[in-house]
């Protein structure tokens, strides 16, 4: 209860000073929440930025489908390499030295290749996404214990059901960590492919709004992609939840 | 399973990335592929020739910002940790901030913080600290706060004062996580470097290769991207290879 309040307080003295500093400094440049309430308001009316639902949906399209090539690459990859020891020793260390190369990187490749609209953000997403869910199988297969399979198979069991009964349910509680992670990073990735360069999404809106000075408007686009971001990163962990308990 | 030896594995993979660059190299060579889109191997090796020069003092520029970010992040991670983590009413009342301001795309407030700091390198410092700051915070918070109670228990039943306790019991129990966030803080600091020289940069790597890109110079630029992979994975090894040998030297 003690924490609540403190936590609140913090909450409240922040806005508060906020709101001083900006209206005594330069609104412009600081907005103040008196001014960028109004904004969102704004921009939620559709009076600001009228196409504001056309663009959220093309960034929340291709958030779904990076993600989803993630997910299949990332799943097909993680398992060939966790399944045959040979192509997994020999390529892992590939990978694993990829992932230390900070992925923006590939970006200006991945604009050039695939040019400014929708299909450099996927690429781009699809990128980030891919590395935590090929890791994420690789780390799950580890802890497969091999007793397991070696008992199951004694048993007589083909390898479709030493997969589904053995090596599924052992690998799942690693592996939805690594699909929630991945879907954190394929949402990143679409959002700073479109920041960095596009026509279209709420990137496009958000570089809009701060090339014309237009900061509350700005200030208000942010919240609204917030409001994208964790809205997906709370399914996400629904789905997580649900999965971690049918796999216990 | 079988056993696979190292010398086969070695081969693998000299024999995977020779077969790629030749299926690349014969690929473009025979007009499959656009060279405008992807260049022959060979001529991305000429184009680092002819951008050889000015490349490499764009990444010493990038790689400084880099240090500088790094340095900082590294600082105000370990200190807001320990203070953050040992005590027990800071770390309730703002953790669901740290987690919040961690999970964040701090990619939304880049444009703010281009306004605020200008173009070149302020920002570029600020936004990499921003990046590294981060992992290092939470992973030194949590391990202050699992550290053996009785540890501090019995350090205090000897009287020692609250600097010796920070300086002799916690500070060395959070070693690990230390290195653990190093190695993590190092390429998100490169990583947010690198994204400010995109946006807004005027030099550094990262201008190089948007600059490079929108000209649609692409055997330089595939040149510049190998470059800064090439120079951010050694920093990684090197970074590991310390690390293991502090951890043997620690016992």
């Amino acid at each position: 209860m003690k924490v609540l309040a403190i936590r609140a307080a913090i909450v409240v003295a922040l806005l508060g000073a906020w709101e001083i500093i900006g209206r005594t400094a330069n609104p412009l440049l600081y907005v103040p929440p008196s001014a960028a309430v109004p904004a969102l308001g704004r921009l939620l009316t559709r009076d600001s930025y009228p196409d504001l639902a056309e663009h959220l949906l093309l960034t929340l399209r291709e958030i779904l489908v990076a993600y989803a090539l993630a997910i299949a690459a990332g799943l097909g990859c993680g398992f060939a390499l966790g399944f045959n020891r040979l192509v997994g020793r020999a390529y892992g260390p590939i990978l694993a030295a990829l992932y230390a190369v900070p992925a923006v990187v590939w970006y200006p490749s991945l604009m050039l290749f695939f040019g400014l609209d929708a299909a450099s953000k996927i690429a781009f997403g699809f990128l980030l996404g891919f590395f935590p869910v090929t890791l994420a199988v690789l780390a799950g297969i580890r802890q497969v214990d091999p007793h397991l399979v070696t008992v199951a198979k004694s048993y007589g069991a083909g390898p479709l059901t030493v997969f589904g009964r053995v090596v599924l349910p052992a690998t799942l509680f690693t592996l939805v960590g690594g699909l929630r992670t991945g879907l954190a990073l394929s949402v990143i990735g679409v959002i700073v492919g479109e920041i960095l360069g596009s026509k279209r999404g709420m990137g496009a809106l958000i570089n809009h709004a701060y090339g014309l000075l237009r900061t509350a408007d700005y200030v208000a686009l942010v919240l609204v992609t917030l409001a994208l971001i964790v809205g997906t990163d709370v399914v996400a962990g629904l789905v997580e939840r649900k999965a971690r308990a049918w796999s216990e | 399973m079988e056993r696979v030896s190292a010398p086969r594995v070695r081969r693998l993979q000299l024999v995977s990335v020779l077969l790629l660059l030749a299926v690349w190299e014969a690929t473009a060579r025979a007009g499959w592929a656009d060279p405008l889109f992807v260049p022959a191997p060979s001529a991305v090796a000429r184009a680092l020739g002819t951008i050889g020069g000015p490349a490499l003092a764009a990444l010493g520029d990038t790689l400084g910002k880099t240090a500088i970010a790094y340095v900082l992040s590294m600082v105000l991670g370990v200190a807001a940790g320990l203070a953050v983590g040992s005590i027990r009413l800071l770390r309730e009342v703002l953790n669901p901030f740290v987690v919040a301001l961690y999970g964040m795309p701090k990619i939304l407030v880049l444009p703010w913080i281009v306004l605020l700091l200008g173009y070149g390198t302020a920002p570029a410092i600020f936004y990499g600290t921003l990046h590294g700051l981060f992992p290092v915070l939470v992973l030194v918070t949590g391990a202050v706060r699992d550290v053996d109670k009785t540890l501090v228990t019995v350090a205090r039943a000897y009287g020692a004062t609250t600097w010796q306790l920070y300086w002799k019991v916690l500070l060395p129990a959070i070693v690990p996580s230390v290195f653990a966030g190093m190695r993590l803080g190092i390429v998100f600091c490169l990583l947010g470097v690198l994204v400010v020289e995109m946006f807004a940069g005027i030099r550094g790597m990262g201008y190089v290769m948007g600059a490079l890109a929108n000209g649609f110079q692409a055997a330089e630029l595939f040149a510049a991207t190998a470059l800064v992979s090439a120079a951010s994975i050694a920093i990684v090894l090197a970074l590991d290879h310390v690390s293991e040998r502090l951890s043997h030297w620690r016992g």
